[in-house]
């Protein structure tokens, strides 16, 4: 990998623009390999900036997360913040662009349903694997995992509940719990 | 967008949402490019999707900014941990509740399984994880389809 700001440039897109495609039911899906790639392979950010950036990505608005651009930012500041931003967003627009009419055209045949159910358990597993590779990556141990197991518990057996109050709670939790 | 606007009426919005969880990118994303497609071609899903994500942008990379001038502060830590638990919390929870509806039978739960295990326990990379399981899982569900 060649140094200097285009080589970081380079390297963002080689990371976030392969899991956009791998994204299955949204962003949350290549969390696992974010992290991964972030703090092991590329020590784009420690385990407590990544931790920073993932809780600030979501308690910001936006489509799913900008997990990536905060991580381009941190690398290679605007320029990596846009470089990333675009290898994790436009290559699956490209394939929607591309593939919904083929798709729709499919419609009620065996392949298509067997595609939609094949994907939909890899999805969920994905989602449950970002959430777990996150948790191992905090370097806040096992209260974090009890307040995410929590909040967990909560969701499912309160389905209603909105997310905004209970990220605040999380967060003014762990806030009261440090200055205690 | 199909109350207020009229852009799409509820059947392509209805189409549009199924094509959800098979072709990879957020809901938001998706959407957003095809109703601009549908709209004005190539260059209306290009407007649509920069019209979507600039403000988020902006937004992300001044919070990100904040939190860089903040500098290093443990209660600043404690709580965006207690934010990322949350977060997590509803991921997990989104993640169960997907499995529950989109996965009946073993073999899908088997499916679910075999996914945590290599990308959340022994932290495998994505892509060849996705790559064997997809064709094995998609086989389940085709011979599960003629069994029926």
């Amino acid at each position: 990998m060649p140094d200097g700001p285009g080589g970081s440039l380079l390297a963002l897109a080689i990371v976030f623009a392969p899991l956009s495609l791998l994204s299955f039911g949204g962003g949350n899906a290549v969390l696992a390999d974010i992290a991964t790639q972030a703090i092991v392979v590329r020590h784009w950010t420690s385990a407590r900036e990544f931790a920073d950036l993932f809780a600030l990505s979501r308690a910001a608005p936006g489509p799913g997360s900008l997990l990536a651009t905060l991580i381009g930012w941190k690398v290679a500041g605007l320029p990596g913040a846009l470089a990333a931003t675009i290898a994790f967003y436009l290559p699956s627009a490209v394939l929607v662009f591309g593939a919904a009419r083929v798709w729709e055209r499919w419609r009620g045949s065996p392949w298509h349903t067997a595609i939609e159910r094949g994907i939909a358990p890899i999805a969920a597993g994905l989602l449950l694997s970002g959430g777990i590779v996150v948790l191992r990556a905090s370097p806040a141990g096992w209260p974090v995992w009890m307040a995410a197991l929590l909040t967990t518990a909560a969701l499912l057996r309160w389905p209603r509940l909105h997310p905004v109050p209970l990220l605040l709670a999380g967060g003014a939790l762990f806030g009261a719990l440090a200055v205690l | 967008m199909v109350l207020r606007r009229g852009w799409v009426d509820d059947k392509s919005f209805l189409a549009m949402l199924a094509l959800g969880q098979v072709i990879p990118g957020s809901i938001g994303v998706k959407m957003t490019v095809l109703i601009g497609q549908r709209l004005r071609g190539a260059a209306g899903a290009c407007v649509a999707l920069g019209g979507l994500l600039a403000a988020p942008f902006a937004i992300v990379l001044m919070v990100g900014a904040a939190y860089a001038g903040f500098g290093e502060h443990p209660i600043l830590h404690a709580v965006l941990d207690g934010v990322a638990a949350a977060v997590i919390g509803l991921t997990f929870a989104t993640g169960l509740r997907s499995a529950a509806q989109g996965a009946p039978g073993i073999a899908a739960w088997g499916i679910v399984a075999a996914t945590v295990v290599a990308v959340g326990v022994l932290r495998w990379p994505l892509l060849p994880v996705v790559a064997a399981l997809a064709p094995l899982s998609i086989g389940l569900a085709l011979i599960e389809a003629r069994g029926r």
